[in-house]
């Protein structure tokens, strides 16, 4: 997600140069070398570039990733439009709960949520068989294929636009609405002349970034598009990579660089979109909820409900009646049900528990560096000259911005040789997929304390330093306190990402490096349909043990931190 | 006692132990399903409770991909490989990447099922066959059936780039039956999907998403055990066969072990455990398990390894074009 950019103050302060240009090298190194080592090979393989990007193949999954992308952001738009308007905007009952759990939806890793929809609709549903509604046995799956690549997708995003327009909705002034309210508008003629115009902003945003996340997706695509043959460009270059090894390395860096392209333009666009509405402050009286449901009420309510059913508890439900079945197709009773599978993934098999460990190792590496590291790095960008921070914070956002395969494969480039100097290689050990989930999620850490950082009072510090407190006094005295609670939840948040994680280390995983989103993918792709179900409710009950760790820290955190507060 | 003494004590100890304890780590690269691939590693462990083993799972030809791309850069992650067939291990040996192991016992074994010079082992027999949901308008009884107009759009099969089972048996039906390519061919315009290996064959055809598939055999009769509607089909022209070959990779830093797994595997425990998890096992003097006819009745059609292995990326490429169109 694109961070806002605090407002500038000029310094007051001179330092040393020292610490913040070790912060800075860390920046260059975790997200412009990838980029800079995946341009380079790109531009190295020109040659048959052309001809590569015009072969059908090609041409065909970048069509294929551009149209469920386009097709998906419809849809999360209708969805999440709806969802904000009526959240935001009118007297909802419930209206928290379904919030939270409507957003909360978004928290559950893409390659669950596909697993949770294929086997929720084909004709050994065990959901809709319990109904006696399944389709007759030689129906084809309508989940597989285009449909249910867009449609998931769709409905993944959804929370996205949510959440965007619901901050958006909070920088128009009630004042206008109550204004032309008195001068007899109704509801709908606020909603068309005052709300639409001014939300339009956030509106273009959403769509821009809900199209960057799903034509950059891949466990949505790999587990409902791949068994049809519809690939997309993320699963070409994966199907192409583990097909034919390294070999083929050149060709996947140049798709990379299309993806790289495709994504970016709309990601740029939306930064600077959301960039020239956020001097925009959040208006002293935010829109009233002025839209009165009056005998419409209940169908909104399970409408809304509805939807919340279908984004959480269907899958979820369709997960664990899939979990519990002896074996995928055959029918779940209450005789046959059994736990087995879960004792299969969580004790006997040593796979699903090292994934386990290194899901958790990996992301709480990653998290643990990186919260170490955000709060000194967010108060060296603050105080940084413009020009410095114009080139770093766009850069550290690149990581995540960019398709999670494009980041691996440049991270296979830049390690597949041994380091310079060093001599010794982190390819096919854990530290790969450390560093990659490092360069990823930095951003993710560094929003919370960016915020907080721009709300701190500057004369507090200055104060100290008239006291003769040096920087790193300053820093542990003064911003370490105010800022620790924004570090806290950045670093939970990037490992809640980190752990349902799959697109990055379905490329850099090796023996013994496996990660959770990597045992799930591999278990369905056996045939493993049961144990693959056990795996993904497992992985989803630590994230939702999380969420409940983080939205402790919520009261203290600069608003806007936790997706799923509003 | 003085620390001099007490050193040697345990030096003395240690020594003591019988000199071919297997004991280190070992990386097994396989293309076992991972509930199979963890039990064999769960009983030689209780043999072995020195070893530590773990394993990596793929279908084999994306664990060959791996292998070989290890191999190239000089840094093979893997000391043993489990995979589908002899071809792939044929391949491996000519190209010098694997171990032989002249002291293995392999009384028990027919001629055939192992390399003369003992570079790999067959550890069971394997059939491609045709699987059916019970639902299915008819019951398939011949490779033909899948070409019947009843069974249009209803058929999944593995395919030879996700398997290494089934481009053995592409090489096998394309060789023996009287169509040659054409009955893949035909089996494309009958609209038979072929993405990924034979997991998800199972997936689709226990899932009633397709009716009929080409399908190894252990994966629908075991399913069928536990209460899923499959049903395996010995066709009546024959089946193809794979025999799972282990083999012990050149690099490996602990061949002690590593024969040791090897051992086991071939051993009569280690077969009757491939019969425990729905296999028929390699060695003819251990039992079927339940579901399967009798051995002698399992008609295996002919199959030229050598020109497999001489043919294997003409016709990985052939099918290719066939399939995806």
């Amino acid at each position: 997600m694109i961070a806002a950019r605090p407002v500038r103050r000029p310094s007051g302060l001179r330092e040393g140069r020292l610490g913040p240009g070790l912060l800075f090298t860390l920046v260059l190194v975790l997200a412009g070398l990838p980029v800079a080592r995946l341009l380079a090979q790109a531009l190295g393989g020109m040659d048959g570039a052309m001809a590569l990007l015009l072969a059908p193949a090609s041409l065909e999954a970048a069509w294929h990733s551009i149209e469920s992308a386009l097709f998906s952001t419809l849809l999360a738009m209708l969805l999440g439009g709806g969802m904000a308007v009526l959240l935001g905007l009118s007297d909802l009952p419930q209206r928290r709960a379904i919030g939270i759990l409507f957003v909360l939806s978004m928290l559950i890793a893409p390659q669950v949520t596909a697993l949770a929809f294929t086997v929720m609709a084909g004709p050994a549903s065990p959901l809709l068989n319990a109904l006696g509604l399944a389709p007759a046995a030689g129906t084809p799956n309508p989940l597989i294929g285009r449909g249910g690549v867009v449609l998931v997708l769709g409905l993944h995003h959804a929370p996205l636009v949510t959440i965007l327009l619901l901050a958006g909705l909070k920088t128009i002034p009630d004042e206008l609405a109550e204004a032309a309210s008195l001068g007899g508008a109704g509801t709908g003629a606020i909603l068309r002349r005052i709300v639409l115009p001014l939300l339009y902003p956030q509106i273009i945003a959403a769509m821009l970034l809900a199209f960057v996340a799903g034509f950059g997706n891949f466990g949505i695509p790999a587990l409902l598009g791949m068994p049809a043959g519809y690939l997309t460009l993320p699963t070409l270059i994966f199907r192409r990579l583990v097909g034919s090894g390294a070999e083929v390395i050149d060709e996947a860096a140049i798709l990379s660089m299309l993806m790289a392209i495709l994504v970016l333009v709309p990601a740029g666009a939306a930064a600077a979109v959301l960039a020239s509405t956020a001097t925009r402050r959040s208006s002293e009286r935010p829109l009233r909820r002025f839209w009165r449901l009056g005998p419409w009420r209940p169908a909104a309510s399970a409408a809304a409900w509805a939807v919340v059913g279908i984004v959480l508890f269907l899958p979820l439900c369709s997960l664990l009646a899939s979990a519990l079945a002896p074996t995928y197709g055959a029918r779940l009773t209450l005789n046959s049900a059994t736990l087995g599978h879960f004792a299969e993934v969580l004790w006997r098999q040593d796979v699903t528990v090292r994934a386990f460990r290194n899901s958790f190792a990996f992301a709480g590496g990653a998290a643990l560096v990186l919260a170490l590291v955000a709060v000194p790095l967010a108060h060296a960008l603050d105080r940084a000259p413009g020009r410095v921070r114009g080139f770093l914070l766009p850069l550290v956002e690149l990581p995540y911005a960019l398709p999670g395969i494009v980041l691996a494969i440049a991270c296979i480039l830049l390690f597949v040789k041994p380091l310079p100097l060093l001599g010794i290689s982190i390819y096919a050990t854990p530290w790969i997929i450390l560093f990659a989930y490092a360069a990823r999620f930095l951003p993710i850490v560094l929003k919370a304390p960016l915020a907080a950082m721009a709300q701190l009072e500057r004369a507090q510090e200055e104060a100290a330093a008239v006291d003769g407190a040096g920087p790193w006094a300053r820093l542990r005295h003064v911003v370490l306190p105010a800022l620790w609670p924004a570090m806290a939840a950045g670093g939970l948040l990037a490992f809640l990402l980190a752990f349902n994680e799959l697109t990055v280390s379905a490329l850099l995983w090796t023996a013994g490096t496996e990660t959770l989103g990597v045992v799930l993918f591999s278990l369905e792709e056996a045939g493993l349909v049961s144990e693959a179900s056990a795996v993904a409710l497992s992985a989803t009950a630590v994230v939702a043990l999380l969420v409940v760790v983080i939205d402790r820290l919520g009261d203290r955190l600069p608003e806007g931190t936790l997706p799923w507060r509003f | 006692m003085n620390r001099p003494i007490a050193a040697l004590a345990v030096a003395g100890a240690l020594l003591a132990q019988p000199a071919l304890a297997a004991e280190g780590s070992l990386v097994l690269y396989t293309s076992q399903p991972q509930t199979d691939a963890q039990q064999t590693i769960d009983a030689f462990k209780a043999e072995h409770p020195d070893v530590d083993i773990s394993f990596v799972r793929d279908g084999t030809p994306k664990i060959m991909a791996k292998l070989r791309a290890e191999l190239e850069a000089g840094a093979p992650q893997a000391d043993l490989i489990l995979i589908a067939d002899a071809v792939t291990m044929e391949g491996l040996k000519r190209d010098d990447a694997l171990m032989a192991y002249p002291g293995a016992d392999v009384a028990a074994y027919p001629e055939g099922t192992h390399d003369p010079e003992k570079y790999w082992f067959a550890t069971k027999l394997i059939t491609t066959g045709i699987v059916y949901n019970d639902a299915a308008p008819f019951v398939p009884a011949s490779w033909e059936d899948l070409l019947k107009p009843e069974a249009k759009g209803m058929i999944a099969m593995p395919s030879p780039l996700a398997s290494g089972a089934a481009l053995i048996h592409l090489q096998t039906l394309t060789g023996n039956l009287p169509q040659g390519w054409g009955y893949y061919e035909g089996l494309a315009e009958n609209g038979a999907v072929a993405e990924g290996g034979n997991g998800g064959v199972l997936k689709a055809v226990a899932g009633g998403e397709k009716l009929y598939g080409m399908i190894v055999d252990f994966m629908p009769i075991r399913e069928k055990a536990k209460g899923a509607p499959v049903t395996f089909v010995f066709p009546e022209e024959g089946v193809s066969a794979v025999t799972e070959p282990v083999a012990i990779l050149k690099s490996t830093d602990n061949p002690d072990a590593a024969k040791a797994f090897v051992d086991f595997l071939l051993s009569e425990k280690g077969q009757e455990l491939a019969a425990a998890q729905g296999y028929v096992p390699a060695d003819p003097s251990v039992a079927a398990p339940e579901g399967y006819p009798a051995r002698a009745e399992i008609k295996v059609l002919p199959f030229d390894p050598a020109a497999a292995l001489a043919a294997e990326e003409e016709n990985r490429a052939r099918f290719e074009t066939i399939f995806q169109k």
